[in-house]
């Protein structure tokens, strides 16, 4: 009965497999929650019999934890103690969940009045400190534990109301709820069948939270001499008791401490383990201000001539993972050169960011270069190895020889901070200057970009900005202080295709127009964009680089089969197929693999429509053309003239 | 021949914030729309953020309500009728959601999210079931095996399958793909929309394609309607519309469209899409358009004919 | 700006009449006659005349609504009547003992704040590390001691196994300044050790979910120093948070600060609230419960002032 919402979880996610985090405090707090309740099996004594004589009696044989100032046994005195504690909190909780649940359910699900009354009642509640108003009660109708269960759930109800309010308003807007009701389900089964499974993880972890709170208030009241009345047993009557004899008797005090503390204890602890199960993402993973170092200085490849700004050799790029690190990059090879736009095309999970993150020294945390070299030319012209710098010599670099653009215009500023002080610390950090040359300089550089009275949007917060704006200010910051080579990781894909032509063309003229002119590193999904924007292409599947050469050559004459799948399956490369002529676009079938399956041989084998059987092998090695300007991984690209390197 | 799905003048506006310390600010996100879907029609719906084309498909379906405006699916009004008439009807109409994670219930196998779709309307009660699931499983291409599996151990594509299985389960006559392909891999995207495309020729089904994406609208879709801040721009055949676009702000965003072929000059709009909170005047695209006259701004220009079945609401005819 | 403390400070005084109206119906709404009920202690009853007497006294023969009304207006002028036990006026009272309640909180939080939010920032930022399991598991321990048992184990420890610090009481500060801090010691590391472990936890929470947010990321790409992204990136942003989570611990503990206060003997409000519940003297109750409420819709009103010049966004709101 004490239990309802953790066993509904337990039933609808955890059964599968009962999570091993999960074992430890659930017999934990088991065993502390039944053995007060087994306290007639453990003790034959009656914890309120008074034996005047043995005051204060140490532990022994007949009495394992000594006699308390009124001679009565102090082990049946804890266990019968936890009975009451145990029984008022979880009692109280409990009626406290459920009225709780099914107003915020209600209040959610209807909204109207319900929804008023329930966010607005909890604001009311929070106002009087739980202790006051439970003694406030205490004044009216005298103290005892009926009158202590009524108080503490009228407290805790709405703060259950109030999470299972927000939760069921953010599970009722999802997608599955509204198909739900587009299938006419009736409201009384989405509401108990779909969203209050899906919110008993929150209210399970706050029905473990607000019972350690009952506890503590309920021993506490006690302990004033108001909470449950004597002789019954409490907890904190028994800390209110043996506080005048603590000198003599330590152990009288200690006894009832110990047992409250360990119940909160295996409570909380109870909790944040099904917090920490329920909401992975809670728990650790990398943020992304933790990068990982890149290994140590490789070799110098021969081929590096004065026009070459970066270079990536080799590079192999393992995920740390529990069950043993796995590999998401395998011999990536590139090489970007002046005034020159190289795009990076492929799918999700293709691993085109990462290399793009690995240039910038800004790989997650989780992320271990395990093999190859990246190497960057310095405004000085000297080409340094991200591997041979030190923390401090990378920050000196990043934005300063090489700056980076992100998808998500919305979330890569911060929305704290002013638009132009967030340049301005760009600008300050590599360069010694005056905040108010800073500031000219950053108001230019947003009037460069393309936006309208950069001054007053210098002294503006991103919130007042538009996406399309936003994604100019990362430009603009991206430039401030000049840099060599910018790598633009999907900065279209979050926009609209009207702002998106925008944001090219503004890319396009950046690269003429500004300074020395810029190289690109361009990451898109969208070889339509890719088309309109890049020299040369890569085109990336499952962490290798597949194909490599000039963007028109690529674009229309492409060699590896996956390029030509993907061309194939653009409708916008189709403009005489319609679905009503019974046209059908030529699609490969298949999913990329995932990055721990990936397949033996060629990684695109098992969807290839060319394959054969000694695809499956080995891995294909690249093979270059004639004038050594294409190169594509695949065993049939001799067909079309190339030849295997080196 | 009478529509499937009429819509007229349908409005809706959404409060936003406050205004001064009580009052509510309005947000107008659908002005004055009329469609019609025809049996076994496709009509794509397109425009960009904050056009309303997501709040059309789910006003249509009754999932949200309209300010105004009528809304009939086989000539009964949807606004009239009881809760209970509208669950029953709810059959015949289905919709298939953008985001395949958020689509399906994380906590339901597969069997449980088809089985609550057959319960609901009584269908293929007892023996019939089973044979029913995995009919549905095939008819979406994916192994009937997979039924007692729950949605984390798919990927997005085939999340996608599985939302489509749901809605074709109860056999509806028309569906609303709202977006249904945008969050896919264009391989697999490919993959979807020639699942889609098999199944209207199967089964004559009528859908609402809406998306962002006009090459694939094109692809998919009888007719096409082209909105903007909640209001109809231009609408007419798919082929038509793309190919020659009679409204500027179609032919702006066809020109806009990234394509592997060199086309011909962009139509360059001016700034960015106002507020739907400030609306301007008159025409709601006259701020960025490249032809706009003085005339734009005092009256609101009225969709109406342009010739082989296409409709536009723009005052001029001089252009394009 | 101006419209959003206008729209906030206009919140708070409705939550303040909330509060008193909820307060004052407590009374309409218990069962059978209020006094007779109040003066009916250990379940002797007491003669009418004494009844009659209290009913006068607390205005219960007054018309609902004008007692309501004349509760509100007195309750405006800070007027809370006097004690049905002694007669002496309770305003002056809690004029006297709440600047010491005050004392202790306020020193406490100062303290729990100096210790939790770098000891939380530090933890959040090596997430998973060595220094932030130690500490995390410290944390969870020290969050399941309530208070009162802190309180009872800290006296025992330092009062009567070391005997270094007293064991409760009070001395003015004017009286004797050294003694004075020197009983201040332990009822404030109580309040603080409380107060430091829920703001350990926030600001530790809170760091670790900004560290995952793109804007440190862009900061980052810019080549800001490592430092100048935690300051400004990551701390800033956290900030907001925990400073409300902050504030409703406030409020929080001017309750549970009675049980402290009642663990060493300090004279604040705690000792005048415990002896008016055990005798049932109610107009001194909720004279406290009201101030102790007002002084949290204060304290309430002044974060979210502060939150909102610490994030733009929330003045839109």
């Amino acid at each position: 009965m004490t239990a309802i919402p953790v066993r509904a979880t337990r039933k609808t996610r955890l059964l599968p497999g009962f999570p091993r985090c999960m074992i430890l405090p659930t017999l934990l707090l088991a065993a502390l929650i039944l053995i007060p309740f087994a306290a007639p099996l453990i003790t034959g004594a009656d914890p309120v019999q008074i034996a005047v004589r043995d005051r204060l009696a140490p532990p022994s044989f007949a009495h394992w934890l000594g006699q308390d100032e009124f001679g009565r046994d102090r082990l049946a005195r804890v266990l019968y103690g936890g009975q009451v504690s145990l029984t008022v909190a979880f009692v109280a909780t409990t009626l406290a969940c459920i009225v709780g649940t099914l107003f915020g359910l209600i209040g959610a699900y209807f909204r109207g009045p319900f929804e008023f009354l329930t966010t607005r009642l909890s604001d009311v509640v929070l106002c009087f400190p739980p202790i006051l108003l439970a003694l406030l009660v205490v004044t009216l109708f005298g103290p005892g534990a009926g009158t202590l269960v009524a108080v503490l759930s009228v407290l805790y109800f709405p703060s259950f109301a109030r999470i299972a309010f927000s939760e069921a308003l953010r599970v009722s807007s999802l997608d599955f709820v509204e198909a739900s009701r587009a299938l006419g389900t009736p409201s009384h089964r989405i509401v108990l069948g779909t969203i209050l499974p899906n919110i008993a993880g929150p209210v399970s972890v706050q029905y473990s939270l607000t019972a350690a709170a009952a506890i503590t208030i309920e021993s506490g009241l006690s302990f004033l001499g108001l909470g449950v009345v004597p002789p019954a047993p409490s907890w904190g009557q028994m800390i209110r008791g043996a506080r005048q004899f603590m000198s003599q008797d330590p152990l009288g005090i200690l006894i009832p401490c110990v047992a409250l503390t360990l119940t909160i204890y295996a409570i909380n602890f109870f909790c944040d383990r099904l917090r920490d199960t329920l909401d992975p993402k809670g728990a650790l993973g990398g943020g992304k201000d933790e990068t990982s170092v890149p290994v140590a200085a490789g070799m110098v490849p021969a081929d590096e001539t004065a026009d070459v700004v970066a270079s990536v050799r080799d590079l192999r790029l393992d995920l740390m993972r529990p069950g043993g690190p796995v590999n998401v990059i395998e011999d990536v090879s590139l090489t970007l050169r002046a005034n020159q736009c190289t795009a990076l095309v492929g799918e999700s999970g293709s691993g085109k960011s990462l290399t793009s993150l690995a240039l910038m020294g800004l790989l997650p945390g989780a992320v271990r270069q395990a093999r190859g070299a990246l190497r960057l030319r310095r405004k000085s012209g000297e080409m340094v190895d991200l591997g041979a710098l030190n923390a401090k010599e990378l920050e000196g670099l990043r934005g300063n020889d090489v700056a980076m653009i992100f998808q998500e215009p919305m979330t890569s500023l911060n929305p704290i901070h002013k638009v132009g002080a967030q340049m301005v610390e760009a600008i300050l950090s590599h360069r010694a200057m005056s905040p108010s040359d800073a500031r000219a300089r950053a108001i230019s550089l947003l009037e460069l970009v393309g936006i309208n009275e950069p001054a007053r949007r210098f002294d503006g917060y991103p919130h007042e900005m538009s996406g399309g704006m936003r994604q100019r200010v990362m430009i603009a910051m991206a430039l401030t202080c000049e840099p060599r080579l910018l790598i633009a990781d999907e900065p279209t894909t979050a926009l609209d295709v009207t702002i998106q032509a925008e944001i090219i063309e503004l890319l396009q003229r950046l690269r003429t127009e500004y300074a020395n002119g810029l190289s690109l590193l361009f990451i898109s999904h969208n070889l339509g964009i890719v088309a309109k924007i890049a020299d040369r292409v890569a085109v990336m599947y499952s962490g290798q680089v597949v194909e490599e050469g000039p963007a028109a050559q690529v674009l229309n004459d492409p060699h590896h089969p996956y390029t030509v799948a993907l061309l194939e399956s653009m409708p916008s490369s189709h403009e005489d197929l319609h679905s009503a002529r019974g046209d059908r676009l030529r699609a490969i079938s298949g999913t990329p693999p995932l990055l721990d399956a990936r397949p033996s041989g060629c990684t695109f084998h098992n969807r290839c429509p060319i394959a054969v059987s000694s695809c499956a092998d080995a891995r294909p090695p690249l093979f270059v053309s004639a004038d050594g300007d294409r190169q594509v991984r695949c065993f049939r690209a001799p067909e079309a003239g190339l030849e295997a390197a080196r | 021949m009478t529509p499937l799905l009429e819509v007229q003048n349908l409005t809706k506006s959404y409060p936003v914030g406050r205004k001064g310390l009580f009052g509510k600010r309005m947000m107008q996100v659908l002005r004055d729309v009329s469609l019609s879907v025809h049996p076994g029609e496709v009509l794509g719906l397109v425009g960009e953020s904050g056009s309303g084309k997501s709040t059309i498909g789910r006003a249509v379906l009754r999932l949200i309500g309209a300010d105004s405006g009528t809304i009939r699916f086989e000539g009964q009004d949807l606004s009239a009728i009881s809760s209970t008439d509208l669950r029953r009807l709810r059959k015949d109409m289905q919709i298939i959601f953008q985001d395949p994670y958020a689509s399906l219930d994380p906590r339901k196998t597969i069997r449980a999210v088809l089985t609550e779709a057959l319960d609901t309307h009584k269908l293929h009660l007892g023996t019939a079931r089973a044979e029913r699931l995995i009919g549905l499983m095939e008819m979406v291409g994916l192994n009937p095996t997979f039924l007692d599996r729950r949605p984390h151990e798919f990927s997005g594509g085939q999340r996608q399958r599985i939302g489509i299985a749901r809605a074709l389960a109860v056999e509806p006559k028309f569906i609303v793909c709202d977006e249904a392909v945008s969050a896919l891999d264009v391989s697999i995207q490919a993959q979807v929309l020639n699942l889609l495309a098999d199944l209207r020729a199967k089964t004559g089904i009528s859908l609402l394609f809406i998306s962002h994406d006009l090459s694939v609208v094109r692809y998919i879709s009888d007719r096409v309607m082209v909105l903007y801040l909640g209001k109809v721009m231009e609408v007419g055949p798919a082929d038509q519309i793309h190919f020659d676009p009679e409204h500027p702000y179609t032919a702006a965003l066809i020109s806009a469209e990234p394509s592997l072929k060199h086309t011909s000059q962009r139509i360059r709009l001016t700034g960015e899409i106002p507020s739907p909170l400030t609306p301007p005047s008159g025409c709601v695209f006259r701020t960025r358009c490249p032809y706009a006259l003085p005339a734009c701004a005092e009256t609101v220009p009225p969709l109406r004919d342009a010739g082989q079945g296409r409709m536009k609401a723009c005052i001029r005819d001089d252009i394009l | 700006m101006l419209e959003f403390l206008l729209r906030r400070l206009a919140a708070a005084i409705v939550m303040l009449l909330v509060v008193g109206t909820i307060i004052f119906s407590l009374l309409v709404i218990v069962p059978g006659d209020p006094a007779e009920l109040l003066l009916s202690t250990g379940g002797g009853s007491a003669t009418q005349e004494a009844i009659q007497n209290l009913r006068n006294e607390m205005g219960l023969d007054k018309p609902i609504l004008a007692q309501y009304f004349g509760f509100l207006a007195n309750t405006a002028q800070f007027d809370f009547g006097t004690s049905i036990v002694d007669g002496s006026s309770i305003a002056d009272n809690i004029a006297l003992r709440l600047p010491r309640t005050l004392e202790i909180i306020a020193v406490g939080a100062i303290l729990a704040l100096l210790l939790a939010i770098p000891a939380g920032t530090l933890a959040g930022l090596r997430g998973g590390g060595r220094f932030d399991v130690i500490a995390s598991a410290v944390n969870a321990l020290l969050t399941s001691i309530p208070g009162f048992v802190v309180g009872t184990l800290f006296i025992y420890f330092f009062a009567q196994v070391l005997g270094v610090l007293p064991a409760g009481g009070y001395v003015a500060f004017a009286a004797d300044p050294a003694q004075h801090l020197q009983m201040l010691i332990l009822p404030a590391t109580t309040v603080a050790l409380h107060l430091a472990t829920i703001i350990f936890r926030m600001t530790r929470a809170s760091v670790l979910e900004m560290r995952g947010h793109d804007w440190v990321r862009t900061a980052t790409a810019k080549g800001l120093r490592r430092s100048l992204v935690v300051r400004h990136h990551i701390l800033r942003n956290a900030l907001g948070p925990v400073i409300t989570v902050a504030g409703l611990q406030l409020g929080i503990l001017l309750g549970s600060t009675v049980l402290i206060e009642f663990v060493y003997n300090w004279p604040g409000l705690s000792g005048m609230l415990v002896t008016a519940v055990e005798q049932r003297d109610y107009p001194t109750v909720r004279a406290i419960i009201l101030t102790v409420a007002a002084i949290f819709i204060g304290i309430n009103l002044m974060i979210d002032i502060l939150y909102s010049l610490l994030d733009p966004r929330v003045r839109l709101q």
